[in-house]
């Protein structure tokens, strides 16, 4: 029985085994910028960047017609440009990150609605581009793979400049060069997954699965790692649920899976073991000393 | 010599006036409106209310349909609760112009249950235009009813309406020679649109509704997992859901059941002129070429 | 008679055409243990600042001889994100930096490193402390840990005594001294003069320009402290632009 509502599906239907893969690779990949997201204040970026692609994809489309590929190529040329410039731009100048990145994000979207409309089209190019979470071809399922892989090696190798550089970058600036670099191919990581994941999975799902595990986890972790662990699993939980609840109960999937990760949310902050609500109101022991 | 002058002055006071002389009508929708057209010829001045590409269910009238339905002589519906708000239009309009039903005669076909574009047929499937023998009593409907109003005319209609017979006529031997090829077994489409019960049943095609599927909006897991179950039951060859708008979902769908993609079928509205479904014949041929290629032995 | 630590050029330092620091000439020799005292906007962080490379002089310049030392630097109120998820331990480990790099890991002699200066500024049992739940005094004395472990030739202070209670105060100097003895140079923005005149052996008086800069005695005098407080510490809307050159 319970085999029947919680397993089933997944052995008989193709297309849910690849949602279920391909949407919990991303919550891999994707925990770690989310939770470094969260704690440099950067929570935003995700929509910022959703709109801050278009005319790159809008480039890839008059140049080579509705093929995926160019648009995703020229999404992530957008997005490289608008990440990084408005990360330059934060460390050399007064300007702080949040304000550097909205200006560019709006400058990027309003240069891909004129290229549109420019061409005289009005078809809706981010529909196009933006995929399914139930339509994962073979394609799709080798993006995630392949952002994953670049995303935690990457990780690995930028993690300790990273840290340091979120927490007292002016120390990191005296004793090394590595400051810059690290925080830019950040930068860039975020705009794969989120680019990657746009393409895969769209907009609400990639965003979502980036942000809402990590930000549930800070109720729960009180180290870095153990943010980023317990975010990725909320992620996987959510995807597993939301699946299928959208199969029980036939639900769109996409938001489903998010307001899974939304009810973890709203869970985490009422009992939450860190911070959680229901853990400050109730009487503590305290210790001699 | 003055005679040959009065007689050329009276032909071309005369002219204008028998120019003039076109007989004004109404049809409720783009497929009539065509229909109407063919029958009536230069001696019609059509006015189509739901034009190409648009949804004729549930149309909401707007103050200029009401006055084109005013000077109208005669009006055109379909009938078979696909357009009933034609009698209001004609209430509010104050027309005392006949309407005429065009598909009196017809046998009609049980609605196959399933409501889509978000309303209801009732209890009759209003799509009778899809078989062309059907279409032979619609165009002998509207010839009726144009001889009644222009009975002047009455030679032209029927030229016009024996042409039209003819080409309706080939149109059914295409159709059931394109359809012969394909083995019996395999006459079967998947489709949430529930458009094509009387083409089905004049070409001997089963036309397949997965039950309780909503291709609205974004499909749930619990609606593809439907579809894909409902063509490996029914061993479908093809599978036609133009609402679902991914091609990437479509393809999926495709991968998972072994069923092939199908085109874009035109079901409730001729295409603009210059598209691939222009006239009612245009409209059904485009048809049948989609479903021929869908449905084709795999090569 | 070594070259100097740093010499500075007729420095200038700003925020804006107003300047924090005005001409500043002189050397700062090497191994010396010099306190820098002034009344409040007297540019004294701004030196430390400008020194460390974190603000550029807008005339002038430092020369630091053929190859730039190494440089520790405790800022005065710390750019540090204390809401992120780090202990006290990962922080002294980052400050290790220089040795371990990218990637390299912690030896035991390292740990050990780290043990002794959480020992050697009093904060014993806090490796596994997180960042938020220190007081200001203790973020502090956390910092001047970091500051040990860096092995800096140039040690940059700034007001590393603020929020500090005596006792703790006697230890820190008892660090700094020691490293006085190492022959680093040392150089301390302070409040307390009795401080400067107890363990300083040079103090540069400072009030935007140079009021006095040499041995600790010669400097806190009287007449130099009433003039350093003559210094008007808001900007002149009127001051016209400066010629000199």
């Amino acid at each position: 029985m319970l085999y029947a509502h919680l397993i089933a599906p997944f052995i008989e239907f193709d297309f849910m085994r690849r949602a279920l893969v391909g949407a919990s690779v991303l919550a891999l990949s994707a925990a770690p910028i989310g939770v470094f997201l969260m704690l440099r204040r950067m929570s935003l970026v995700g929509d910022a960047m959703a709109h801050a692609i278009l005319p790159g994809a809008a480039l890839g489309y008059l140049i080579a017609g509705l093929s995926l590929g160019a648009m995703t190529l020229g999404g992530l040329v957008a997005g490289f440009a608008v990440a990084l410039l408005a990360g330059l731009i934060a460390r050399i100048t007064r300007l702080r990150e949040d304000a550097s990145l909205a200006a560019f994000y709006l400058m990027s979207l309003a240069l891909g609605v004129t290229l549109i409309s420019a061409r005289g089209s009005n078809i809706d190019l981010l529909h196009v581009l933006f995929g399914s979470v139930l339509a994962l071809d073979d394609q799709a399922l080798i993006l995630i793979g392949g952002v994953a892989t670049v995303t935690l090696v990457t990780l690995a190798i930028i993690i300790r400049p990273l840290v340091m550089e979120s927490i007292d970058p002016v120390f990191l600036r005296s004793v090394s060069r590595a400051g810059a670099p690290a925080h830019l191919a950040f930068l860039a990581l975020a705009v794969l997954n989120l680019v990657g994941g746009f393409q895969a999975l769209g907009t609400l799902l990639a965003v979502g699965l980036m942000m809402l595990p990590a930000i549930a986890a800070r109720f729960w972790a009180k180290t870095l790692t153990g943010m980023i662990v317990v975010a990725t699993l909320i992620g996987i939980v959510a995807t597993y649920a939301g699946l299928l609840l959208s199969y029980h109960l036939g639900l769109a999937s996409g938001p489903t899976i998010i307001l899974v990760a939304g009810v973890l949310y709203l869970l985490s902050i009422v009992i939450g073991t860190h911070g959680g609500l229901l853990l400050a109101l109730l009487p503590r022991k305290h210790l001699e000393a | 010599m003055v005679r040959f002058w009065i007689a050329f002055v009276l032909t071309l006071g005369l002219s204008p006036a028998m120019a003039q002389e076109k007989l004004a009508v109404v049809a409720s929708f783009s497929i009539l409106g065509d229909l109407v057209q063919q029958i009536g010829g230069d001696r019609v001045a059509v006015t189509t209310i739901v034009g190409p590409n648009a949804d004729a269910h549930g149309y909401q009238p707007k103050p200029g349909d009401a006055k084109a339905v005013a000077a109208a002589r005669i009006l055109f519906a379909n009938g078979l609760g696909f357009d009933n708000w034609m009698q209001r239009l004609q209430k509010s309009s104050g027309s005392k112009a006949p309407m005429i039903v065009v598909s009196t005669g017809i046998v009609p076909l049980k609605s196959q249950g399933k409501a889509h574009s978000g309303h209801d047929h009732g209890a009759i499937d209003p799509h009778a235009w899809h078989d062309a023998a059907s279409l032979q009593r619609y165009a002998a409907n509207i010839r009726d009813a144009l001889v009644t109003a222009d009975p002047a005319g009455r030679a032209y209609f029927d030229a016009r309406l024996a042409n039209y017979d003819t080409a309706l006529k080939a149109l059914d031997a295409e159709i059931k020679a394109a359809f012969a090829a394909i083995p019996a077994d395999r006459r079967k489409i998947v489709t949430a649109h529930d458009a094509f019960g009387y083409f089905g049943r004049a070409y001997g095609i089963v036309f397949l509704a997965p039950q309780g599927v909503s291709t609205e909006t974004q499909p749930s897991a619990q609606d593809i997992a439907r579809i894909i179950r409902f063509i490996r039951e029914t061993k479908a060859p093809a599978v036609f859901i133009e609402t679902i708008a991914d091609p990437r979902q479509m393809e999926r769908i495709a991968q998972e059941s072994g069923a092939r993609i199908g085109g874009k079928l035109y079901s409730d509205a001729l295409s603009p002129p210059n598209g691939p479904a222009g006239t009612t014949i245009e409209m059904i041929r485009t048809n049948i070429r989609e479903l021929n290629k869908a449905l084709a032995p795999q090569s | 008679m070594s070259e100097p630590a740093i010499c500075c050029a007729d420095v200038t330092l700003g925020y804006g055409p107003h300047p924090a620091v005005h001409h500043l000439d002189g050397d700062i020799e090497r191994g010396s243990l010099t306190a820098i005292l002034g009344p409040n906007g007297a540019g004294k962080s701004t030196l430390l600042k400008a020194i460390a490379g974190e603000l550029k002089p807008i005339a002038g310049y430092f020369d630091f001889g053929a190859r730039k030392p190494s440089i520790a630097y405790l800022p005065q109120i710390a750019e540090i994100d204390r809401s992120f998820p780090l202990t006290v331990f990962e922080l002294l480990a980052l400050g290790l930096w220089r040795k371990t790099g990218l990637f390299g890991g912690l030896s035991q002699q390292d740990r050990h490193a780290i043990e002794r200066a959480l020992n050697a500024v009093g904060l014993i049992g806090f490796e596994n402390r997180k960042l938020d739940t220190l007081s200001g005094g203790q973020m502090s004395r956390v910092l001047f840990a970091r500051v040990m472990l860096q092995d800096a030739k140039i040690v940059l202070l700034d007001e590393p005594f603020a929020a500090i209670d005596t006792r703790t105060v006697t230890d820190l100097m008892g660090l700094i001294a020691q490293w006085h003895a190492e022959g680093r140079t040392i150089l301390a923005v302070l409040h307390d003069e009795a401080l400067a005149r107890a363990h300083f052996p040079s103090t540069l008086l400072l009030a935007r320009e140079t009021i006095a800069w040499g041995p600790t005695s010669e400097v806190l005098t009287e007449a130099n402290l009433r003039a350093a407080r003559r210094m008007v510490e808001a900007h002149d809307p009127h001051a016209p632009v400066c010629e000199v050159a």
